[in-house]
């Protein structure tokens, strides 16, 4: 871990051995941020639990909810739940990788938080004003088909909604991704690559290689969210969109499942370098551990197709490919992360605090929710348990008892270095005791009525069942309990540590000092001549599209034309891609990034949303109409390809490919009538 | 409702496997207090974690290997009675909705508005099956009734404010 010689408040609370020595650097922006999202995460983590709780009450007919209520809750509860953990563990991230990387942009950070934020409020509005309850999941065509239960304005808010709560997940991993690769050398640099190959005698840190590995399958999820997204905004729009079942099954889940699972490799990433701070002992960059992210890269994308395993009309490979990830997932997180935090506590004399307390106790929830998860991954398996509460035990075992123990841990962690004090004495046993008791205690009340073929997202449960429901409302109670015993003390911290501000010094963000890094600093997307001309004539040659006769053959199915349009947005985007790399053209526009980012997430979006039967079916009879639509189509790419372009090579590559993916991802799933 | 033996025997290794896990948590803790130098937990931590990844990388492999045997997709060997099944906002067509025993049955199940998913509960309430309903696709699944009596298909995929009461029953004659 990089370290400045800056005095930093805290060692009170941490290990004598890292609190004698250089400590990890903390500025203003990063404490800013570490505060702001994990303490908002927190908030919307305990209103969300309560929200669970009346859900449980209900099932358990210990209150009554109406059917409507219910489901929209549900809904509310999941998409409120897992945008706070997300929050919450962006924060986390944030704040780590903050130590080693300065060029983390704290103005994009604050947006998207702004963004994330909005996103939840307008969630809200759809939900409970507008009564939408299509879940979390908004699957198609439940959203656009509801039986007359909500408007479409609802679902429209909604898909507003979960799309500003995505858009701040992608400016978020496009920034993170970018200032992590120009630190440490490109992207094999910052996943250490370079370094297992034995070009670079200095690997990157443990959270680095965490954030861009993150990063990287955040854009990836992201764009998958914002196309799904589209699709079904253009179905609100023009009602002879056709949305194809099985192609927004994949899509969706994609989305969701990645996000979902990156959360907890977020908090990974924290954890790397906020456990070795009790542990007095380096978290190391090590080649199991290069490798583990690799692979990890490679299995969280292609694991969501367990989603989809009772599909039987999906191809057989994405089954195959699903059970096998899904269990070769388990490996990186058993045999690397997991078992090295062990190997970091063992022997040595932790300094067991509130925080610390629960970091660990984050990876034992992890771990239990990861045995659930991949028994339900094998099919045959499945075949019993899919959609049984099986699925919502084992996913709270990992986001309740890890990643949500983890939010709690984070704001902890800040607040006691903040007050250079541990929590109380009686809040570090009881509060995490009861939260031990009550979380798995609702946990297994849910994984025992998963095994006896309970459905899951039933508002009035099948009789005989209900019991499962009040044990588990108890356990839910006694989580909610512990969690408040917590908090009353994290406030009683929070008010001390604002009486504290500004008593201590405060290091500023220059004086951090890096060791430089070979590759280090932005580079552009294009920088070689032959570079240039490979992609001008690549760009070029794509105008192929646009010959008559071919242009006609893409006329014959909604389809092709899709993909054609997909086609003129590459050309668009190549050939900007390339203009924008050139410094003579770069530099007349500065070096602030917020722009782009923009523009990189949302011209895609729009350039979908314009792709809709009801606007260019009216072109055909429009010769120059038609071919300005065509045009506006070269020009979204060359918008997004400029754009790309100020984000630098990695950043700006990673999301010029995953614009086009998008376009060309759209063709297939959405139609005319 | 009740589980039925490869439920129970699920349960049973999660519940070990966790048990065994927070055994292994509580030792760690334990142990926490300590002094131990790095470099003798790193030795022994790395020399152990070989055989850790040996084990599970077995214990994964093993449960691939079964599950590639025991997948619940269609054959197409051996006589079969042709069962269709239409989901819709909120119940379920079923086509004949009377079997007899010991019939292996091929449900063919789709949709006619949104995603339903097809439940097959036995007369004791056992979860036997199930497959998604999906509209324009034909999922096909194959499950062989043994038991005679009052089947329940319940709806296991969220299709709106009523889906809890998308329930039908299917009979299996003696």
């Amino acid at each position: 871990m990089t370290t400045t010689d800056l005095p930093a408040p805290g060692t009170a609370t941490i290990h004598p051995r890292i609190a004698g020595g250089p400590q990890p650097y903390e500025g203003r922006d990063q404490r800013r941020v570490g505060l702001l999202f994990g303490v908002t995460g927190l908030t919307l983590f305990t209103v969300m639990a309560l929200v669970g709780l009346l859900l449980r009450l209900s099932q358990g007919d210990v209150v009554t909810v109406s059917d409507a209520w219910f489901y929209r809750l549900m809904t509310l509860h999941a998409a409120g739940m897992l945008a706070g953990v997300l929050l919450a563990m962006m924060g986390g991230l944030w704040y780590v990788v903050r130590s080693t990387v300065p060029g983390l942009d704290f103005r994009v950070a604050m947006g998207a938080y702004a963004s994330l934020l909005t996103g939840v409020v307008v969630v809200l509005v759809s939900t409970v004003i507008g009564g939408f309850a299509g879940a979390w999941t908004f699957l198609a065509p439940l959203p656009y088909e509801s039986a007359g239960a909500w408007s479409t304005w609802a679902a429209v808010a909604f898909y507003i909604g979960m799309s500003l709560v995505d858009f701040a997940f992608m400016i978020y991993c496009i920034s993170m991704l970018k200032a992590v690769t120009e630190t440490y050398g490109g992207l094999a640099g910052a996943l250490g690559l370079r370094w297992l190959r034995g070009r670079s005698d200095t690997p990157p840190p443990t959270s680095a290689i965490a954030a861009t590995a993150v990063t990287v399958q955040g854009i990836a999820a992201g764009v998958a969210g914002m196309t799904i997204m589209a699709a079904l905004l253009d179905r609100a729009m023009d009602d002879t969109v056709v949305i194809e079942p099985l192609w927004a099954k994949n899509v969706t889940y994609f989305f969701g499942h990645s996000v979902a699972n990156l959360i907890i490799y977020l908090a990974a990433g924290m954890l790397y370098m906020l456990v070795p701070m009790y542990a007095g002992r380096p978290w190391k960059t090590s080649k199991p551990l290069v490798i583990g992210w690799l692979a990890t890269i490679t299995f969280v994308m292609t694991a969501y197709a367990h989603h989809l395993y009772m599909d039987f009309a999906q191809p057989g490979v994405l089954h195959a490919m699903g059970m096998f990830a899904s269990s070769a997932a388990a490996i990186p997180v058993a045999v690397v992360t997991i078992y090295t935090a062990m190997m970091l506590v063992w022997g040595s004399q932790f300094r067991w605090t509130l925080s610390s307390l629960l970091f660990f106790l984050g990876f034992m929830g992890w771990a239990v929710g990861g045995v659930g998860a991949v028994l339900d991954s094998l099919i045959p398996v499945n075949f019993r348990l899919h959609n049984t509460l099986w699925v919502p035990a084992h996913f709270h075992s990992y986001l309740l008892m890890g990643v949500g123990v983890w939010v709690i841990g984070l704001v902890a962690y800040l607040l006691e270095r903040a007050c250079d004090r541990p929590a109380g004495r009686r809040t570090t046993v009881w509060g995490p005791v009861l939260m031990v008791l009550g979380g798995y205690g609702l946990t297994f009340a849910w994984y025992i009525s998963g095994a006896m073929g309970v459905p899951r997202r039933w508002a009035v449960q099948p009789d005989g069942t209900q019991v499962w429901s009040v044990i588990g409302s108890v356990f839910a109670i006694i989580f909610l309990v512990g969690l408040f015993v917590v908090l009353a003390e994290l406030i009683r911290m929070g008010r001390e540590a604002w009486r504290l501000r500004g008593t201590r010094s405060e290091p500023e963000p220059a004086a951090v000092a890096l060791a430089p890094v070979p590759g280090s600093g932005f580079r552009p997307m294009v920088t070689t001549y032959w570079g240039t001309v490979i992609a001008v004539a690549v760009g070029v040659a794509g105008l192929f599209v646009l010959y008559p006769p071919v242009n006609e053959m893409s006329e014959w199915t909604d389809k092709y034309h899709h993909l054609a349009h997909a086609f003129q947005f590459f050309v668009g985007a190549m050939l900007a891609a390339v203009a924008g790399s050139d410094p003579r053209i770069a530099n007349r526009f500065g070096g602030r990034i917020s722009t782009s980012l923009i523009v990189v997430a949302v011209a895609p979006v729009i350039m979908l949303l314009v792709m809709m039967p009801q606007i260019y079916k009216h072109l055909d009879d429009m010769p120059v109409m038609h071919a300005g639509y065509h045009l506006l189509m070269i020009a979204f790419g060359a918008v997004t390809g400029f754009a790309c372009a100020r984000l630098g090579r990695v950043a700006g590559w990673s999301v010029f490919w995953a614009s086009i993916a998008m376009a060309v991802l759209f063709a297939p799933g959405v139609s005319g009538g | 409702m009740s589980a039925g033996g490869l439920q129970i025997i699920v349960l049973v290794v999660f519940a070990v496997l966790t048990l065994a896990l927070f055994a292994i948590f509580y030792v760690v803790a334990r142990q926490s207090r300590r002094n131990v130098a790095a470099e003798v937990v790193t030795e022994q931590g790395y020399r152990l974690r070989r055989y850790w990844l040996a084990f599970l990388a077995l214990a994964l492999l093993s449960g691939l290997v079964v599950s590639a045997f025991a997948l619940p997709y269609p054959s197409g060997s051996g006589p079969r009675t042709d069962v269709e099944v239409t989901g819709y906002q909120f119940n379920w067509t079923v086509t004949p909705d009377h079997v007899p025993v010991g019939s292996t049955v091929r449900f063919k199940v789709t949709s006619s508005d949104v995603n339903h998913g097809l439940g097959l509960y036995d007369p004791n309430g056992e979860l036997v099956g199930q497959v998604q309903a999906m509209p324009t696709y034909v999922n096909t699944v194959e499950i062989t009734l043994d038991t005679p009596g009052e089947y329940t298909i319940n709806c296991l995929e969220y299709c709106g404010l009523k889906h809890h009461e998308m329930i039908r029953n299917f009979t299996v004659d003696p």
